[in-house]
C-alpha cells in the first residue's frame, strides 16, 4: 500500500521526534563524559560541549587520590552484591509459600505484605526502630530497609503459579518434597523472572541514596551516591553563596567542574557495561509486572 | 453430625461414617504435613515484615506523645492531637503541605501522557533497528540514581560555567537562574523528572499496543483514514485500559514527591517552593530531632496517600478495573 503525502509528512515527523527525544538521553551524559576528560579551564569557560577540549586524565587522577572513591565504589559493590543475594532469598521465600493453594493462611499474609505498600510508618518510626535494633552505621540498615519488594514479591508469585501444574505433580510423586520442588524445578523454570527481579534490586542497591545518608554517619562506609552527591553538593552551595554575594566567589576552594564529572562517569560506567546485556531480562521483568494478580 | 451432611443420609451405616471421618483426618494430617515446610519457608518473611514494616507503623503513636529520649516510643506523655494541631497551625507546614501537593499533581499532569505519546510515537516506526535503538537510548536514564541526574542537571544549568548558560548569554547577554528561580526551578525539578521516567514507562503501553490487531489499521486505511485518525480511533481505544489501570497507581503516589529528586535539586533560595514533606521530616525531624511532630507530620502524608489509593481503586471497580 502506497503512503498518502499525509502519512509521509506523519512519518517525517515522527521519526524526527523520536530521534531528538533519543538524542536528549544521551547528550548530557555524553557532556558529562567530555567534561569530565577535559581541562579545567576550558570546562569553566564554557568551551566543551560534546567533545573534550584539551584531552587530559587529570581529572580522574585528582579523584581517585584526592578522595574516598574506592573506598566508596567497592562499598557500592559490598552492598550490591550481598543485597541482591539477601532480597532474591527472601523474596523467594515470601513468593513459593504464597503462591501454593494449600497454604493456609495465604490470602492473609498477602494482605499482610500489600498493605505495607499502601501504608508505611514513615521516616522517623523507621528510623528509631533501627536505632532499637542497633544497625545504625552498618550496611545492615540498607538490607533491612529494601530486603523485599512486595511489588517484586508479587510479580514472581504470579510467575511460580503460572507453571503447569502437571510437572509439579509428577515431581511429587518421584518423592520431591517442598524444598526440593522449589529448588529443582520451580526456580529453574523462573530464570527469566528471577533475573528480571535481580536486576531491579541491584539497580536499587547500586542507586541506593537515602538510606545511606540517614544511617550511615562513618565516612568510610559511605557509598558512590552519597560521596558523589556531597562533590556536587560542595558546588550548589557555592553557586547559593555567589548568588548572594559575588565577591566571595574567588576565595572559595572547590572541587573543579571536571572532577565532579568524573565523579558521575565513575557511578554510570559500571551501569553502562551491564546495560546491553541486561535490556532484554528488563524488558521481560515490566512485562510480567504488567500483568494484573 | 457434621459429616451426615456430606454423606447426605441420616441412616449411612456407621462404618461408612467412620470412613469419611478416617479420611478427613487423613487430609487434614496430609494438609497440615504439607503446609509445615511452607511455614518454616514464610516464617522468616512474617518476621522481618512484623519487625521492620509493622514495628514503625506501631511506632506512629508518638504522633500523638511528647517524645523524649529517656522515656523512648512507649515511656513517653501522651499528649493527644496536639501534634497535629500545631501542624496545621503553623504557616511553614501548611506551606510544606501545599508544596507537596503542587508538585506531585504537577508531576503527574506532566509526566503521565509523555509516555503514552512516545509509545504512540515508537509503534509507528516501521524502521526496526530505529525503533531499537531509540528504544535502547530512552530507556537508560531510568537507570541513573538522582545523584547523576543532579550533576547533571547542576553541571548544566550552573551560572558561570553551565553550557546552558554560556549559551543562553550569548543570545541575551546575560546568565539566567535556572535553579534559584521558583517557577524555573519548578520546570527544572519536572523536566528532569519527565527524562529519568518517560521512556521506561512507556513499556508498558507499548506492550499493550502490541495486542492490537493490526487487522484494524488496514481496514481503518481502507476506510480512507489517515494516520491521525487511526491513532484517534484504533490506537487510543487499545489501550484505554491500560491508560486507566496507570492512572489509578499515579493517584495512589500522589502524596509521594520522593525524597531523592528534591532533595539534590533544591537549595535555600527556592526553599518557598522546593520544601516538600520528606525533605522537611529528615532536615527538621532527623537531623534536628524533633521526632514527634514530623512523625505526626509523615502520619498525615501517609494517611492521605491510603485515602487517595483506596478512593482510586473504589472509583476504578465502577469501571471494572479495580486492583482488587
Amino acid at each position: 500500500m502506497r503512503d498518502s503525502f499525509g502519512d509521509k509528512v506523519f512519518y517525517s515527523v515522527n521519526y524526527i521526534l523520536l530521534a531528538v527525544g533519543a538524542l536528549t538521553c544521551v547528550f548530557p551524559l555524553i557532556h558529562i563524559l567530555a567534561m569530565s576528560l577535559s581541562d579545567s579551564h576550558a570546562v569553566l569557560s564554557g568551551m566543551v560541549t560534546l567533545v573534550p577540549v584539551g584531552w587530559t586524565l587529570e581529572s580522574y587522577k585528582l579523584l581517585i587520590n584526592g578522595t574516598n572513591i574506592i573506598q566508596a565504589f567497592l562499598n557500592s559493590v559490598t552492598i550490591t552484591v550481598l543485597g541482591v543475594i539477601f532480597s532474591m532469598a527472601f523474596t523467594i521465600l515470601a513468593a513459593y509459600p504464597l503462591s501454593r493453594k494449600y497454604f493456609i493462611g495465604r490470602s492473609f499474609f498477602t494482605l499482610l505484605l500489600v498493605f505495607t505498600m499502601l501504608f508505611q510508618g514513615g521516616i522517623i518510626p523507621t528510623f528509631l526502630v533501627l536505632k532499637y535494633f542497633d544497625v545504625i552505621n552498618t550496611f545492615s540498615a540498607v538490607w533491612i530497609l529494601n530486603l523485599v519488594s512486595v511489588f517484586n514479591m508479587l510479580v514472581m508469585r504470579t510467575y511460580f503459579q503460572n507453571i503447569p501444574e502437571e510437572v509439579q505433580e509428577s515431581a511429587r510423586i518421584d518423592g520431591c518434597n517442598e524444598w526440593k520442588l522449589l529448588i529443582r524445578i520451580i526456580l529453574p523454570l523462573s530464570m527469566p523472572v528471577l533475573a528480571a527481579l535481580a536486576l531491579f534490586y541491584g539497580v536499587g542497591y547500586w542507586n541506593a541514596f537515602m538510606q545511606v545518608l540517614i544511617y550511615i554517619n562513618d565516612t568510610s562506609k559511605y557509598n558512590l551516591p552519597v560521596l558523589v552527591q556531597q562533590m556536587i553538593q560542595s558546588q550548589s552551595l557555592m553557586q547559593e553563596m555567589m548568588h548572594a554575594t559575588p565577591e566571595d566567589a574567588s576565595q572559595m576552594q572547590m572541587t573543579p567542574e571536571s572532577v565532579r564529572s568524573a565523579g558521575i562517569i565513575f557511578m554510570v560506567i559500571p551501569m553502562l557495561i551491564v546495560y546491553p546485556f541486561v535490556q532484554k531480562y528488563f524488558v521481560k521483568g515490566v512485562m510480567l509486572g504488567s500483568v494484573k494478580g | 453430625m457434621k459429616f451426615n451432611r456430606i454423606a447426605g443420609n441420616e441412616s449411612a451405616p456407621a462404618i461408612q461414617k467412620d470412613v469419611i471421618a478416617r479420611s478427613r483426618k487423613l487430609r487434614r494430617k496430609r494438609l497440615l504435613r504439607q503446609n509445615l515446610p511452607l511455614f518454616i519457608m514464610f516464617a522468616p518473611v512474617l518476621i522481618y515484615f512484623l519487625l521492620f514494616k509493622y514495628g514503625p507503623i506501631l511506632g506512629l503513636v508518638i504522633a500523638f506523645k511528647q517524645y523524649s529520649l529517656a522515656g523512648g516510643v512507649f515511656g513517653s506523655p501522651w499528649v493527644g492531637m496536639a501534634n497535629f494541631e500545631m501542624l496545621f497551625n503553623t504557616p511553614q507546614m501548611l506551606n510544606i503541605i501545599r508544596n507537596t501537593l503542587m508538585l506531585s499533581v504537577l508531576q503527574v499532569v506532566v509526566g503521565f501522557p509523555l509516555p503514552i505519546l512516545l509509545a504512540i510515537l515508537l509503534n509507528e516506526v516501521r524502521k526496526s533497528w530505529f525503533k531499537k535503538s531509540v528504544q535502547t537510548l530512552v530507556y537508560l536514564p531510568h537507570f541513573f540514581s538522582w545523584v547523576v541526574i543532579a550533576g547533571i542537571v547542576i553541571a548544566m544549568l550552573s551560572m558561570e560555567s553551565g553550557i546552558i548558560n554560556v549559551w543562553v548569554q550569548k543570545l541575551t547577554g546575560d546568565v539566567y537562574p535556572f535553579l534559584y528561580e521558583p517557577v524555573a526551578w519548578v520546570a527544572v525539578l519536572l523536566a528532569s523528572g519527565v527524562w529519568k521516567t518517560t521512556g521506561f514507562s512507556a513499556i508498558i503501553y507499548l506492550a499493550a499496543l502490541s495486542a492490537i490487531n493490526p487487522s484494524l489499521y488496514e481496514s481503518a486505511s481502507m476506510d480512507g483514514a489517515n494516520k491521525f485518525r487511526q491513532i484517534w480511533h484504533v490506537t487510543l481505544p487499545g489501550i484505554s485500559g491500560t491508560i486507566i489501570l496507570m492512572l489509578i497507581l499515579s493517584m495512589g503516589q500522589i502524596m509521594e514527591v520522593g525524597f531523592d529528586q528534591v532533595f539534590m535539586l533544591q537549595n535555600s533560595v527556592v526553599a518557598g517552593v522546593s520544601e516538600v514533606i520528606s525533605t522537611y521530616v529528615y532536615k527538621i525531624g532527623l537531623l534536628g530531632a524533633q521526632y514527634s511532630v514530623t512523625t505526626a507530620l509523615g502520619f498525615f502524608e501517609s494517611l492521605v496517600g491510603l485515602v487517595l489509593v483506596l478512593t482510586a481503586n473504589w472509583i476504578a471497580r465502577r469501571f471494572n478495573r479495580g486492583l482488587w
